[in-house]
């Protein structure tokens, strides 16, 4: 396993003056894990898995913190609150066999959509994938998960459906 | 854009509808009532009521709502009913007493009418006996402060009347026991209506007459607000539409879909009102041999269905005879709901002499979009013309307009179209785009000649038997049971209901058997929902970061029944 890539720590001020910290996740974050994804709407959580997730599982939550920072990187924007330390968003990569592309996924807690953290996440997450040597990152979004593409096609992401599944949208962008 | 479809319109049919005649559903009933007053409306079971009739139940019944009720202008009253006679009364009830219309599917479990009743907000509900259990489970957590309950043969004549609700009671035991303090017997609340005073309730056609329920991605079904402008329009561009076969005053049309579904309520139910038809109600269209016996006692001249129900009755024993007895006397089928097979198409014009016409619409355009002419010889395969006064387009993924033949999303203005979605700004500007189209979520392309043709859904719905069913939903419920451990819904192709739900599972229990899940399903999902097929697996096909790949469980599911 890698070492805890402590240059991806950073301080940012929100637009609304609101201060959030990015930082790579640690396998003790299960708990704080644990409690975001819970605290996802259902239907933030069906975009993210693109099914039905109840209670995130021990397996589900290990797979999200246990990662080796180097094939398998997420960070998570956190933020300071009187029972401590809180994740409201993350973003992951997972690099590909071919060792050229990594799949994305990211997750924003439901009441800090439009505050900025997404853009933070991304651009961190294709900083560290272009570091890594990654030559493009793509996702899987559901064709009607529209706050998602508008988002990404505003980062230079290509999205396409594919005949083979109009369902879902291919989204890619070169590193 | 150009509306190229206009060239395509059968001679007679209007590019646009104008100013209604009838604004409001209130003043079309009023309309027929006073030209068509001892017409027949409706009938069930043999048994008719005329438009007279109507009109004075649905008086009675809405000065009970608005009077002993005490319901306001607004409030928003459920009705629970198969195709029976009390559905029109109730239905022209509330909206004469100026209230919101919430149509429930009477085979819902309690969650899923908890959520309903909840979620809209109803004050009351009118309710079939037969179901009222299920009704008594769901009702602590809603805000309804009146039950109206009706037994099946409760409009009947006396006589009959006894006779069939003794029978549905205690001779085929139909009724689950319940008890619902305060609720009300139908008829009690027509005789208490009679004595009192009907206010006018200053209905407009931007009042709500509707709330009409249709299902959302993580299958929590969403409220489409329909107007009483909304829905008159709608009836109105399907008359224009039928001037061409239809005569007023002189058609009947068999409803065998539910009424509660937007399809048969407005083709079926609001537009042969203003055409001052006879509309035949059968209530339980699964007994097919009881649907036929009721078609061979009945002179009709149209009939509505989906691929499913006409597929049922072409297989029919005594059909036949039926299609004998129609040649001649019924004018048009329609079938919406569903991709149309062509199988089926054929089979019914070379039974019937009648071709299947095909229309297209949503809930959320009231629902009727495009149809195919009723006065073509042929079924064509594609889902028809634009209404008039209605624009289609086909967008792609960024929101540009696509040229002629290219495969895009099919967009849809005009004004069927919904307000919004009931209390979700959110779910409502995801809906249309920034200049007020109507995103249908529908894959499909327009030919040369205006005519627009389907080719796939791009939300991840089931489509069963014309009704929806949302993977979410199912893998909630599945994964509710404590031996489950993970669980993936896909629709598969079927021969008899156009998809059904195939359901993946990975076991936590491995005692955990295909029955045992079903009965657990059983008691939290409407049948139509419910997994054809259930497959154990070890695990879910996901991508690297943990997405589930729903495409290659349908593939796998194909090859498995292949």
């Amino acid at each position: 396993m890698a070492e805890y890539p402590a240059r991806y720590v950073r301080e940012h001020r929100l637009r609304d003056g609101r201060a959030v910290t990015l930082r790579p996740i640690r396998p003790d974050d299960a708990a704080l894990v644990r409690e975001f994804l819970t605290g996802l709407s259902g239907e933030s959580r069906y975009l993210r898995f693109q099914k039905w997730v109840h209670a995130p599982s021990e397996k589900l939550v290990r797979f999200l913190t246990d990662v080796d920072h180097d094939r398998h990187l997420a960070l998570v924007c956190t933020t300071r609150t009187e029972n401590g330390e809180k994740i409201v968003g993350e973003a992951r990569y997972v690099v590909e066999p071919d060792e050229r592309t990594c799949e994305l996924g990211i997750a924003i807690a439901d009441d800090w959509h439009r505050t900025g953290i997404a853009g933070l996440l991304m651009q961190a997450l294709m900083t560290a994938a272009r570091a890594r040597g990654l030559a493009s990152m793509e996702g899987l979004v559901l064709a009607g998960n529209r706050e998602m593409l508008r988002f990404v096609r505003a980062l230079g992401f290509d999205a396409r459906s594919t005949p083979e599944d109009p369902r879902t949208v291919r989204i890619v962008k070169k590193l | 854009m150009k509306k190229i479809w206009l060239a395509s319109y059968p001679p007679g049919v209007p590019p646009e509808i104008g100013a209604l005649a009838c604004p409001t559903l209130n003043e079309l009933l009023a309309r027929s009532c006073r030209r068509y007053r001892d017409g027949i409306a409706f009938q069930s079971m043999g048994v008719p009521m005329t438009y007279d009739e109507l009109d004075r139940r649905s008086r009675d019944f809405a000065a009970y709502l608005q009077k002993s009720c005490g319901l306001s202008k607004g409030e928003r009253v459920a009705i629970m009913l198969p195709n029976v006679l009390q559905y029109p009364v109730a239905l022209f009830a509330a909206l004469r007493a100026g209230l919101t219309v919430v149509n429930v599917n009477p085979l819902y479990t309690a969650s899923e009418l908890e959520h309903q009743l909840a979620d809209s907000g109803a004050a009351a509900i009118v309710v079939l006996e037969n179901f009222a259990h299920v009704l008594e489970q769901a009702l602590p957590s809603t805000r309804v402060r009146q039950v109206v309950a009706t037994q099946l043969g409760d409009l009947f004549p006396p006589a009959k009347r006894w006779v069939v609700n003794l029978a549905v009671k205690h001779v085929k035991r139909m009724v689950p026991s319940w008890r619902i303090p305060g609720a009300i017997g139908f008829r009690e609340a027509l005789a208490r209506g009679a004595t009192l005073a009907l206010d006018d309730a200053g209905v407009g056609s931007g009042d709500v007459a509707f709330l009409q329920y249709t299902g959302g991605t993580t299958g929590r079904p969403k409220g489409a607000v329909l107007t009483h402008g909304n829905m008159a329009a709608n009836v109105e561009q399907i008359a224009v539409w039928s001037r061409v076969t239809l005569k007023e005053g002189a058609e009947t049309v068999i409803t065998a879909l539910p009424l509660y579904h937007v399809f048969a309520l407005t083709t079926n139910l609001l537009v042969f009102i203003a055409l001052g038809g006879t509309d035949v109600l059968i209530a339980n269209p699964r007994d097919i041999a009881g649907f036929v016996a009721e078609l061979k006692k009945t002179r009709f001249t149209v009939i509505t269905g989906v691929n499913t129900l006409f597929a049922a009755l072409l297989n029919a024993r005594g059909f036949g005879e039926v299609c004998t007895a129609s040649r001649g006397v019924l004018k048009l089928a329609v079938a919406g709901g569903m991709s149309v097979q062509r199988a089926v198409a054929e089979r019914w014009q070379e039974a019937t002499g009648v071709p299947l016409t095909e229309g297209y619409g949503l809930t959320e355009a009231s629902p009727v979009v495009c149809g195919n002419p009723f006065d073509a010889m042929e079924f064509s395969g594609k889902l028809g013309l634009p209404l008039p006064s209605t624009e289609v387009a086909i967008f792609d993924e960024s929101g540009r307009e696509l040229p002629l033949g290219k495969t895009g999303e099919i967009c849809v203005r005009g004004p069927q179209v919904m307000r919004s979605y009931w209390n979700s700004p959110a779910e409502t500007a995801e809906a249309f785009t920034r200049d007020g189209w109507l995103r249908t979520g529908d894959l499909g392309r327009m030919d040369e000649r205006g005519y627009v043709e389907f080719s796939e859904r791009r939300k991840d719905v089931i489509v069963v038997s014309g009704f929806k069913a949302y993977p979410a939903e199912i893998e909630d419920v599945a994964m509710l049971h404590p031996g489950v451990k993970d669980a993936g819904a896909v629709g598969v192709p079927d021969a008899r209901s156009g998809e059904a739900v195939a359901l993946f599972v990975v076991r936590k229990d491995p005692a955990l058997t295909a029955e045992m899940l079903l009965r657990h399903c059983a008691g939290r999902l409407t049948g139509y929902k419910l997994p054809q097929r259930i497959e154990f697996r070890e695990q879910l096909p996901k991508t690297p970061i943990g997405k589930i790949l729903r495409r290659q469980l349908r593939d796998e599911a194909l090859r498995f029944r292949g």
